[in-house]
């Protein structure tokens, strides 16, 4: 065996990684600098807070972005897209804490990072325990890391940025979720494009519905940002749940769902008709999922609980729903106070999540759609061995590989949730709290059960709990595999191609 | 008919030749062009016909042998693209009418007028498709083992077995009730094809043709077949370029359990994934164990349509013992035609045949419409009465003496006749007749003009 020698360090592309990562930064930075006209047109005692991080990291992105056209010709492998994805995320999640912790909401390190990690994988768990007392420029701080965590900083930066064409696609596939590699343009670029601007005008059209439904341009800005990423921060401790407004509720809802579906079925919907079939598929079923959820929760409610009749059964129920199948986290009602049936409902909805290639998290409705179809098909296999099996949906056929993905996908998001769990108890959370936490940031969502219910923060977390939440975010948000092959000793072998 | 033609056959393969002898035999001027010298002077001292060595895909090769003047090039090689540039370079050298074998699916998306129209071939043949047509009406019509079509789609031939059950057991043919109208065509004993005498006493395990009008040939066939339960499990043996077209065809006409056995596990992946409804399996044994394992045994109807014909023949006679209801098998090879009949398969489809058959409709020129050909050497041919021809204003039953043939049926102004003996042949009547020699020069002389 040709073993290299241990402290050898693995040849990595940085042609690829130096620019992504710098890319990444810029974004981040001009995010920063955005907050900080804020700070001054407020005048609250943020310009320090978002000027020095910004005046930091722009210039040093910049020249790390144009830095990239001097290499070339360097040997580009998968793991080089991995890395550069991990480290771009980490690399954000450390610069978006600093404001944080300039600006002094909060005084450790962990929390800073935690908040901010929250904010760019769209979680929306948050540590803040009045959030009305922290500065403007903080709070759209805090919405902006999750809208351009939403469909993926890296994505925008390969739209805006293109790097060799190749590399680009290694990196797009290490950060958007989904089953298969769909393109719908022949170049990876033109998709990322695409991709942003369907993102764009859901954007633009949930600030005006919000707008019109009642909230101050502040605050619809803020909301549709957390909105359209299915984050889930708010401007208020209270979530949406504050303003009290059934027309504002309905504009969420719909909001949340449409950031559910795949953002290429939009396009598809305009443009290849031809090709919207096989994506109709997991879109219905996340529809009918969502439709049949609101069903049963109205009932669990209206037989729970006698004081409230059929309307704000509803109204409760559609609202958490959507919130929680979305992985949004918006709360509108304590779902903690529920029956157990419907708590623990939720927590199987946490866990399916919406459309692969939306900007939800969760396993996503298309695999947990093959792997029923999976586990069906191995029960058939015991009456007829020899049948071939074909994996597929509404028609469009699903290769073995895909299906080995899947599977593997499945046994590692319940192992990281086991072992998630059993660390968060270690660490001397109660089981319902130790899990749901789990949940709840595995799936990106925010609020769980227990201490970190709806009505609750991550507060009550200890510190060691809050750097393995974080790190549980980025594992869900990046789904699983661009992580942990960082964790595999052959990653860091010189030979890995 | 024209006598006479020029044509020019690329490829010696099995298909070619069976051409080039055909049409040798009606008297036309053949040349046959194949790469393979070894192959070409074996065929020297057979065929009565110009035997040559060359590329029948090059132009210039193509100009040499004279196919700007030929009536007729059909190109059989084995290799798709290889008969299409031949047909287009024949075309564009001045060659009146080319026929091409196409095999591959991938050339043809359903769209004939793209071949016609931007290729400029006349007639592209497709004979796997057209025997998983044929293999699919069988399945569909209960009771028989094969059926065609003849004078658009009107008159309908159909092959059955007399079971003990038959109606038509045992009496003589002049006997018979008429349930709906028909003509019993010709009689198939023993591998020998005979045309109906009247007094002809049928036994079981006759095969038996009958025409009757499209509409009618369902009852017909449930008539003479005196079984007419129908299928609802069909295994199809092999998933090759038969079995799949085969399965696509009965997946659409619906409510039939499908099962296709393949060996070659890529394929059977590739064709699973390409039907909806079917089960594929992946199994390589032909044994009656494995047969039965996957429900033969219960089965309405087995199709044997692998690659390989000693395969098919094998897995068929298998079926039949394990109890499957209709057998049938895809032999391509003529020496192993007359195993279908000893073995007691139900029936046998040959993709040559097609091939053939398609090539001599397109020779024969306008007068002949429909070909047909049995594997037993039979022919069943659809011709139309010419103005001043032998048969004009004769009786069915003196045109059967001329001929040398058996009258089935008549397409007068688009209604169908199952004639009586005495009824006239008109001008312009299209006449199905079987002919169970290769005798399409009388038949030919018979309803011609001139």
């Amino acid at each position: 065996m040709n073993r290299l020698p241990a402290g050898v360090a693995p040849q990595f592309n940085w042609q690829l990684i130096v620019p992504v990562v710098s890319g990444t930064l810029l974004v981040v930075g001009l995010g920063l600098a955005a907050c900080c006209a804020v700070a001054i047109a407020s005048d609250d005692g943020a310009v320090v807070a978002f000027g020095v991080p910004a005046v930091a990291v722009l210039p040093t992105a910049a020249l790390g972005v144009m830095s990239g056209r001097r290499l070339r010709a360097m040997p580009l492998r998968a793991r080089d897209g991995f890395f550069a994805v991990a480290a771009a995320w980490v690399a954000a999640a450390l610069v978006g804490a600093v404001p944080f912790l300039l600006e002094g909401t909060f005084t450790r390190p962990v929390d800073a990072f935690f908040e901010s990690m929250s904010g760019f994988t769209t979680t929306g768990a948050t540590l803040l325990e009045e959030i009305e007392r922290v500065p403007d420029a903080v709070l759209l701080w805090r919405s902006m890391t999750q809208w351009l965590g939403g469909v993926g900083i890296v994505v925008l930066v390969v739209a805006i940025a293109p790097a060799a064409g190749l590399a680009s696609q290694r990196v797009f596939y290490a950060e958007t979720s989904g089953v298969t590699a769909d393109r719908l343009t022949p170049r990876i670029a033109d998709t990322a494009k695409i991709i942003w601007g369907v993102y764009l005008t859901l954007t633009t059209a949930g600030f005006l519905a919000y707008w019109l439904a009642g909230m101050t341009p502040w605050d619809a800005l803020n909301h549709i940002f957390t909105t359209v990423a299915t984050g889930g921060f708010s401007t208020r401790t209270a979530s949406i749940a504050a303003f009290d407004s059934l027309a504002i509720e309905l504009v969420a809802i719909v909001f949340m769902a449409a950031a559910g579906v795949n953002f290429a079925f939009y396009w598809l919907a305009l443009r290849r008709r031809d090709r919207l079939w096989p994506q109709l598929a997991e879109v219905r079923a996340y529809l009918l999922i969502l439709l049949g959820a609101i069903l049963v929760v109205t009932l669990s409610l209206l037989a729970s609980q006698e004081d409230v009749g059929l309307g704000g059964s509803l109204r409760a129920s559609a609202f958490t729903v959507v919130s929680l199948m979305t992985t949004t986290g918006y709360t509108t009602a304590d779902f903690d106070l529920w029956h157990d049936f419907a708590r623990l409902g939720m927590l199987v909805l946490m866990f399916v999540g919406a459309c692969a290639g939306s900007t939800a998290g969760g396993m996503k409705v298309i695999r947990v759609m093959l792997l029923g179809k999976t586990a069906a098909q191995e029960v058939q296999r015991q009456l007829r061995p020899k049948a071939v099996q074909v994996l597929r949906v509404r028609g469009r056929v699903y290769s073995e590989e895909v299906r080995r993905g899947v599977l593997g996908f499945f046994y590692l998001y319940v192992a990281v949730f086991v072992a998630g769990t059993l660390v968060m108890a270690a660490i001397g959370l109660d089981e319902v709290t130790a899990a749901a936490s789990v949940v709840a940031t595995l799936n990106v969502i925010g609020p769980g059960l227990g201490d970190v219910g709806a009505s609750e923060n991550y507060a009550a977390v200890p510190q060691g709990g809050l750097w393995v939440l974080s790190a549980l975010m980025l594992i869900g948000r990046l789904e699983v595999f661009t992580i942990l092959v960082l964790l595999t000793p052959a990653f860091w072998r010189p030979s890995v191609v | 008919m024209i006598d006479g033609m020029q044509v020019i056959v690329i490829g010696s393969g099995e298909v070619g030749q069976n051409i080039a002898r055909t049409l040798s035999a009606e008297r036309h001027d053949v040349t046959i062009v194949d790469r393979d010298r070894a192959r070409v002077e074996a065929l020297q001292g057979e065929l009565d016909a110009l035997v040559l060595v060359g590329n029948g895909a090059s132009p210039k090769f193509l100009r040499d042998v004279g196919a700007g003047e030929a009536d007729l090039l059909c190109a059989v090689t084995q290799s798709d693209e290889a008969n299409v540039i031949a047909a287009l370079a024949a075309r564009q050298l001045g060659a009146k009418r080319t026929v091409a074998r196409v095999r591959d699916p991938d050339y043809f998306g359903g769209d004939e007028s793209f071949s016609r129209d931007v290729l400029g071939i006349d007639f592209v043949i497709h004979p796997e498709r057209a025997t998983a047509e044929d293999l699919a009406e069988a399945i569909l019509l209960p009771g028989a083992v094969h059926v065609e079509h003849f004078a658009e789609g009107r008159v309908s031939i159909a092959e059955s077995i007399l079971t003990d059950r038959s109606p038509l057991l045992g009496q003589a043919l002049r006997e018979r009730r008429m349930v709906r109208p028909h003509t019993v065509v010709g009689i198939i004993r023993d591998g020998r094809t005979l045309a109906p005498t009247p007094g002809y006493r049928t036994k079981t395990g006759d095969r038996v043709l009958v025409a009757a009008a499209r509409g009618d040939i369902a009852a017909t066939v449930a008539y003479v077949a005196g079984r007419a339960s129908e299928v609802h499990d069909v295994v199809i043996f092999g998933a090759g370029r038969i079995g799949l077209p085969l399965a696509r065809r009965l997946e659409a006409a619906g409510g039939l359990r499908l099962t296709l056995m393949e060996r070659d596990l890529e394929r059977a992946r590739y064709v699973a994934e390409q039907l909806r409804h079917a089960t594929v399996l992946h199994e390589e044994g032909i044994g009656k164990e494995a047969l039965i394992a996957h429900g033969v045994d219960r089965a309405g109807a087995f199709v044997a349509c692998a690659g390989d014909d000693r395969a098919n023949l094998l897995a068929a006679l298998h079926a039949k013992q394990v109890g499957a209801d209709l057998c049938l098998a895809v032999v391509s090879r003529e020496e192993y035609v007359p195993l279908v009949d000893a073995l007691a398969i139900d029936a046998g489809f040959s993709p040559r045949l097609v091939t053939a058959e398609a090539i001599l409709r397109s020779v024969r020129g306008e007068r002949v419409h429909g070909v047909h050909l049995l594997l037993g050497g039979a022919e069943v041919l659809e011709v139309e009465a010419e103005p001043g021809c032998r048969a004009e204003g004769r009786s069915v039953e003196q045109t059967n003496e001329i001929a040398l043939t058996h009258v089935a049926a008549i397409v007068r102004d688009g209604e169908v006749l199952m004639p009586d003996p005495a009824e006239r042949i008109q001008p312009g009547d299209h006449v199905v007749v079987f002919s169970p020699r290769q005798g399409v020069a009388q038949v030919g002389k018979t309803f011609s003009g001139r």
